[in-house]
């Protein structure tokens, strides 16, 4: 009887239900989307660096594990001083420079020697680096930009020439020639980083440790486990805004639910008042008026997670190149902590509803 | 014709022997349940199932006090069909509020079926209220968001003794009901609402029906359809009922008629 209440309640006003179901619906897909895409850039970010085909990676001491900070302060020999140490079969020098207009990072690649450590590029369209002034781009940057081979694209305030579209996957979305990109960040004969092939992957190890004799402080990481180190690194700030962005998708949800069961209270008052005159409880109507809110909260926390998926397909298909990773745990997160804050918005209404006087509220019109 | 005690007749099969016309009821003796109150002193050994001892009710506007009831002694019967009628502003709702336990006497008695409500706390006359007592009102007070069916299954609910489905049968064919349950109040007339009201005041067998200007809202002909279901609820099944009216042909309906004027009663007291 107390479910077929708090439904009957729930469907009595429909535009209202609707009002509370969409802000709930909001503030799940909120807090869905904000982690997933912030959690799927990294990881869409560290599978593209493992995604290279390399065994190892070297970056300068103290380095981020997240490329985006590093810079090219290594000498562009060391690459040599790696080559000659046992089990390594070839060695790539990178030059990294970010693109703030695009948030993307830049590759800048000797193409035999990046082919030697990845294995190559799987090329859709056009070919491999030649000149100076070439550029290679991954599909998605391709069709998110809408490149095509033989087209000139600025970058770095530098006219660059599109020669190959390549499957996504590989470190970068973009590639330029390692030459070009040091001349224009004023960097030559320097890497940011390089990668390592070995001859086995079983040799990973020891030539790991070979390579902490040559170059005692320079961070060396296994790119087998690149992914879990960048998810297990804390980004700066990332989990404040990550944090500040939940409270504000509950803020919202408490304030909408607060307001629609406030209002509910005072229109039901003289309902309230009959459910007195019959003998209810406080229990009894506390019950009735926070199920009514959980109702609303888990209904709006489902249509949260269509909103969810929704909202991603439409990102998607107007920015392919960004990566929205929705997991089931944050989904249930997200339906959990907007049901709380649900609860929480309807208990101060809850409690004014068990304090009215019956008599008074049997009068309310 | 078998002649059963009103205590008895109080069941949903005496409900279903009455109404086949099988049967005649007696009044019942009167046979008071104690609630235990908390720190309260013992109830006199009462005879009446109502019953109040210069009752007061004072209601505070800012400085102002303006009395509702002053001093009043009335007592009910068990079985008894009690009109209370008077003036407006004479004080017969709060009389009605107060016995109902919906609102607390400033200062006086009451007991309802030998329990003293002035020393109950509000969960205590909740309590007593849930069990003891029906109510109908004037403006009827069903739920809108559920149908006649719910709002009568619901006074079952909130009783704790969950959905009775041959009791709610019974109430609801003695009522004329059957073919409204599926209805919401706003799909059914004035008088099949009070009517649901009535079934949902008596669904539970309280030891007294409230009753608070039933017939207020309702016209001629719904007025007499629902007396009539009022003093066949009273004659043939003991219910003990309160009504309160400003109407003399609706207040003739009952078997003792009591006047109030200006908080007090005037006249209408059972001779002993």
């Amino acid at each position: 009887m107390m479910k077929e209440m708090i439904l009957r309640n729930v469907g009595h006003r429909p535009a209202r239900t609707a009002v509370c179901l969409l802000a709930v619906a909001v503030e799940v897909s909120v807090v869905v989307l904000v982690v997933g895409l912030t959690t799927g850039l990294i990881t869409e970010t560290g599978k593209r660096i493992e995604g290279v085909g390399a065994d190892i990676m070297l970056q300068p001491p103290s380095a981020s594990v997240y490329l985006a900070f590093s810079s090219a302060p290594m000498p562009i020999k060391i690459g040599e001083k790696l080559q000659q140490i046992r089990h390594v079969e070839s060695v790539a020098p990178v030059m990294l420079q970010f693109n703030a207009s695009g948030l993307e990072i830049v590759y800048g690649i000797e193409p035999q020697s990046f082919k030697a450590v990845s294995g190559g590029f799987v090329f859709h369209k056009g070919r491999d680096l030649q000149n100076p002034d070439d550029m290679i781009v991954d599909d998605v940057y391709a069709a998110s930009h809408r490149l095509r081979v033989g087209q000139t694209y600025k970058l770095f305030e530098h006219d660059f020439h599109v020669v190959g579209i390549v499957e996504h996957g590989k470190g970068a979305r973009i590639f330029v020639p390692i030459e070009t990109l040091q001349d224009i960040a004023a960097a030559h004969d320097k890497a940011s980083l390089f990668f390592i092939r070995c001859t086995r992957p079983e040799h990973t190890e020891t030539v790991m440790e070979d390579m902490r004799a040559v170059l005692p402080k320079y961070e060396i990481r296994p790119l087998k486990e690149y992914l879990s180190l960048m998810t297990a690194t804390d980004l700066p700030g990332l989990h404040s805004f990550i944090d500040s962005m939940i409270a504000l998708a509950v803020c919202i949800g408490f304030l909408v639910i607060f307001l629609s069961m406030y209002t509910t209270i005072m229109e039901r008052t003289r309902q309230i008042g009959i459910l007195k005159s019959l003998g209810a409880s406080d229990g009894y109507i506390a019950r009735a008026i926070l199920g009514e809110s959980a109702t609303l909260c888990l209904l709006g926390g489902i249509c949260g997670v269509g909103l969810s998926f929704g909202l991603r397909a439409l990102a998607l298909a107007k920015w392919p190149n960004l990566s929205i990773l929705i997991t089931p745990q944050w989904l249930l997160t997200a339906v959990v902590i907007a049901l709380a804050g649900g609860l929480l918005g309807a208990s101060y209404p809850t409690w004014l509803a068990c304090r009215k006087d019956p008599v008074e509220a049997l009068a309310f019109e | 014709m078998d002649v059963r005690q009103a205590g008895d007749a109080q069941s949903d099969l005496a409900i279903g022997l009455v109404e086949e016309g099988k049967t005649t009821v007696a009044l019942p003796e009167s046979r008071p349940t104690i609630i235990p109150i908390r720190g309260a002193q013992p109830a006199p050994a009462v005879e009446a199932l109502l019953k109040t001892e210069q009752l007061w009710k004072v209601y505070r506007a800012g400085r102002v006090e303006v009395p509702a009831l002053q001093g009043v002694d009335f007592e009910v019967l068990p079985g008894e069909f009690v009109s209370v009628m008077g003036p407006s502003g004479c004080g017969k709702s709060t009389l009605l509020h107060v016995i109902g336990g919906l609102a607390r006497a400033t200062r006086g008695r009451v007991y309802v079926d030998g329990n003293d409500l002035a020393a109950m706390t509000d969960a205590e006359r909740t309590k007593l209220r849930r069990h003891k007592v029906g109510f109908v009102f004037q403006r009827f007070n069903l739920l809108p968001a559920l149908d006649a069916r719910g709002n009568i299954a619901l006074a079952q609910h909130i009783h704790g003794n969950g959905f009775d489905p041959h009791r709610f049968e019974v109430a609801t064919r003695l009522l004329g009901l059957s073919d409204r349950l599926s209805h919401k109040p706003s799909e059914i007339s004035g008088g099949e609402q009070q009517r649901v009201a009535i079934a949902r005041a008596i669904i539970n067998e309280p030891k007294i029906l409230l009753a608070d200007e039933p017939t207020g809202s309702l016209d001629t002909k719904n007025s007499t359809l629902v007396l009539e279901m009022l003093r066949q609820l009273n004659r043939d099944l003991g219910q003990t009922i309160v009504m309160i009216t400003h109407n003399p042909e609706a207040a003739a309906y009952g078997n003792r008629i009591v006047h109030m004027r200006d908080g007090v009663i005037v006249d209408g007291v059972p001779e002993d």
